[in-house]
C-alpha cells in the first residue's frame, strides 16, 4: 500500500522534471547552531600573525595603567555606577576646562560603550573602550523649560545618566527635577554639560540643536583621563555609588 | 514527516533502480537535499583580540584568531557557506582609534566575508575613510539598498545587492541599513539620503525572487531587532512583516544575544527567519538550511528549526 503511494511520488517526479516544470529551490528545514567564540578554540595562527604588528603598536600605548578602580563599575538603567562616575567627571572637568558655573552634566545611555569597568588596574585602552568616540565635552546655556524637555527625552529612552541634578521618572517623563537641589525652574536658564554629539541632536535631541555650544574642543575622554588624574592627586581611586540620582517614581 | 521523507526517498531511488537508465542519476540528484550554511556575526566594533583577562564578565570571549579557525572548520566540514556581517564593523577598542578601520576590514577579506552592511558606526572615521578602507582593503562588497550616496566619498562604493551560486542554489543578498538623522552626527554622515527600509527591501527582493530567479533571499540589516520603548520604530521585527519576499533577516545595532532564531510571517504568510548574535564577535551564528524542490506555486512555508549550542 505505502510502496505503491511512494511509486505515485515518484511517478509524479518522473513527469516533472520530465516536462521541465518551472523548478527552483526553496528553504525547508533550518539547524541553528551558536558558537561561543572562546578560549577553548584553537586559534588561527596566520591571523594572530596578521594582527601582531598592529597590536604591539596599540598595546604599546593602551597598557598603560593610568587608574585603579576601587570597585567593578556597572551599566545599568535608570541609574549606574559607571555613568555616575563618568558624568561626575564631565561635571567637575567642565567647571575646571570652562572655569565657569555648570549645573549639571550628563551622557546618552548610548555613548558608554562598555557594559562594565572591571575593579583594579584602569589601562589607557580602558578609557578608550569606554569613550571611544572623538565627541566634545561642551557647554550650553538652556532656559528651564527647554532642559525639561529634554530631561523628558532621556526619561522616555529609559533614564540617563547625570551628575548635579535628580530626577524621577513617571509615563516617560521627568518628573521631581531637582538641579543643585531646588526644583527646576521653567524661566530659569542653566548651564548644562554635554556632548557636542547630544547637543547636534543626537539620540533624536532636537530641542538641543539650535542652543549656540561654548567649547574649546576638550574630548570628554579627556575629562575622563583628566579627572581620574585629579582623583589620583586626592589620594582617591575610581569608584562610584548609588544615589537614586534617577529613579522610577512609586 | 523526516522517516516519512526517507521512506519515500528510499523507496523512490529502489524504484528507480528498477526502472534503471538514466533517470536513476536524476532521481537521486532530486532526493539529495541541498544544503546552505550561514555563518554570521554582527556589530564586531573592532574587537580584534578577545576581550582581557581583567574579570569582566566578557573575558577571553571573541577574537578574530579563533573566529577565524573556528570559519576553517568548517569550510572543511561544508561545500556551500555564505559569510555574512550585518554592520558596525568599526569602533570600540583602540585599535579603531588608531587604524580607522584598517585591520578589521583586513581581517575580514582573510576571513573570506561574503558580503556586510553598513552599520551607523562604520561612518565614525568618515565617509572619505570608509571608502579608503572598503577599497584598499576588502574582497567582500558592502551592500545597502537604501542609501543613496549620490555625491558623497562613498558613491560607487556600495552595491544594493550580490547575488551568489552555491552548487544549483542561487542566493541573493541585500542590505539595509539605519535612519542616520539623529543617530551619526551630521557632519558624518554628509549628503547620505536615508530611504525607506521597508520600502527599499520589498523592491529589492522582489527583484531578487522574481527577476533574478533566487530561490533564497536574505537580508543584512543594521536596522536593529526590535525596540520595546518604540514599537512603532522599524526593526528586523518590522521589516520581517511587512515585506514579502526575505527569507532570512541576519540583524545587528542593538547588540541582541538570541537563544535561537526568531521566526515571523511575512505579508504573504511565509515564513521569515530572524537572527542575531549579541556584539563583539563574542558569538559565531550557524544557520544550516536544507532546501527543497518548489514549483512556483504559492504554498505556506513552515519550517522545521532545531538548535544545539556549541
Amino acid at each position: 500500500m505505502k510502496k505503491n503511494f511512494s511509486f505515485i511520488y515518484f511517478i509524479i517526479f518522473l513527469v516533472c522534471t520530465g516536462l521541465s516544470c518551472n523548478t527552483s529551490f526553496r528553504t525547508q528545514s533550518l539547524h541553528y547552531n551558536k558558537y561561543s567564540i572562546n578560549d577553548a578554540l584553537a586559534k588561527d595562527s596566520s591571523l594572530l600573525f596578521f594582527l601582531q604588528p598592529y597590536s604591539n603598536q596599540v598595546n604599546k600605548t593602551m597598557n598603560e595603567v593610568v587608574g585603579i578602580a576601587d570597585m567593578s563599575l556597572d551599566k545599568k538603567q535608570p541609574e549606574c555606577t559607571l555613568g555616575n562616575f563618568m558624568t561626575d567627571a564631565f561635571l567637575a572637568m567642565a567647571r575646571e576646562k570652562y572655569a565657569t558655573t555648570v549645573d549639571l552634566a550628563l551622557v546618552n545611555f548610548g555613548g558608554l560603550r562598555l557594559n562594565e569597568l572591571p575593579a583594579g588596574d584602569v589601562t589607557n585602552g580602558k578609557i578608550f573602550e569606554l569613550m571611544p568616540f572623538d565627541n566634545l565635552l561642551i557647554l550650553q546655556k538652556v532656559r528651564g523649560d527647554i532642559l525639561q524637555q529634554f530631561l523628558d527625552l532621556t526619561a522616555a529612552r529609559g533614564g540617563w545618566p547625570v551628575a548635579g541634578m535628580t530626577m524621577q521618572i513617571k509615563d516617560k517623563k521627568a518628573v521631581h527635577v531637582l538641579i543643585g537641589g531646588t526644583p527646576l525652574n521653567p524661566d530659569v536658564v542653566y548651564t548644562i554639560a554635554n556632548s557636542d554629539f547630544i547637543a547636534n541632536g543626537g539620540d533624536n535631541a532636537d530641542m538641543l540643536r539650535n542652543i549656540p555650544q561654548i567649547t574649546n574642543g576638550y574630548l570628554m575622554r579627556d575629562a575622563l583621563f583628566d579627572y581620574i588624574k585629579l582623583l589620583k592627586s586626592q589620594g582617591s581611586n575610581i569608584s562610584a555609588n548609588l544615589e537614586n540620582r534617577v529613579t522610577h517614581a512609586k | 514527516m523526516l522517516n516519512r521523507k526517507k521512506f519515500i526517498r528510499n523507496t523512490a531511488l529502489s524504484a528507480g533502480a528498477l526502472m534503471a537508465g538514466p533517470s536513476l542519476l536524476k532521481a537521486a540528484d532530486y532526493f539529495t537535499p541541498l544544503k546552505l550554511t550561514v555563518l554570521h556575526t554582527n556589530d564586531t566594533h573592532s574587537r580584534l583580540d578577545p576581550f582581557p583577562m581583567d574579570g569582566g564578565r566578557n573575558q577571553g570571549l571573541g577574537g578574530i584568531a579563533g573566529r577565524s579557525q573556528l570559519i576553517h572548520q568548517i569550510r572543511k566540514e561544508e561545500e556551500h557557506i555564505l559569510l555574512l556581517d550585518a554592520g558596525d564593523i568599526f569602533q570600540g577598542t583602540p585599535y579603531f582609534n588608531l587604524y580607522k578601520g584598517e585591520p578589521e576590514i583586513k581581517a575580514m577579506s582573510a576571513m573570506q566575508y561574503d558580503a556586510c552592511t553598513i552599520g551607523n558606526h562604520d561612518f565614525d572615521a568618515g565617509m572619505e575613510n570608509l571608502a579608503t578602507q572598503l577599497s584598499r582593503h576588502a574582497t567582500f562588497p558592502m551592500l545597502v539598498a537604501n542609501y543613496d550616496f549620490t555625491g558623497t566619498p562613498m558613491e560607487y562604493k556600495t552595491q544594493p545587492y550580490k547575488i551568489f551560486k552555491k552548487g544549483k542554489l542561487t542566493i541573493g543578498v541585500f542590505g539595509v541599513s539605519i535612519e542616520g538623522r539623529g543617530l551619526i552626527p551630521d557632519t558624518l554622515f554628509g549628503a547620505t539620503k536615508y530611504l525607506d527600509p521597508i520600502e527599499k527591501a520589498n523592491e529589492t527582493a522582489d527583484v531578487l525572487k522574481r527577476k533574478e530567479g533566487c530561490d533564497m533571499v536574505i537580508c543584512l540589516s543594521h536596522l536593529g531587532n526590535q525596540y520595546k520603548e518604540d514599537r512603532a520604530k522599524v526593526s528586523d521585527e518590522i521589516l520581517a512583516k511587512e515585506t514579502a519576499a526575505i527569507d532570512l533577516i541576519i540583524g545587528g545595532h542593538t547588540h541582541t544575544f538570541l537563544d535561537s532564531p526568531i521566526n515571523y510571517k511575512n505579508k504573504k504568510g511565509d515564513d521569515v527567519i530572524v537572527n542575531q548574535v549579541g556584539f563583539a564577535g563574542i558569538i559565531l551564528g550557524r544557520l544550516d538550511f536544507e532546501f527543497s524542490k518548489f514549483s512556483g506555486k504559492k504554498m505556506t512555508k513552515n519550517h522545521n528549526i532545531s538548535v544545539s549550542q556549541k
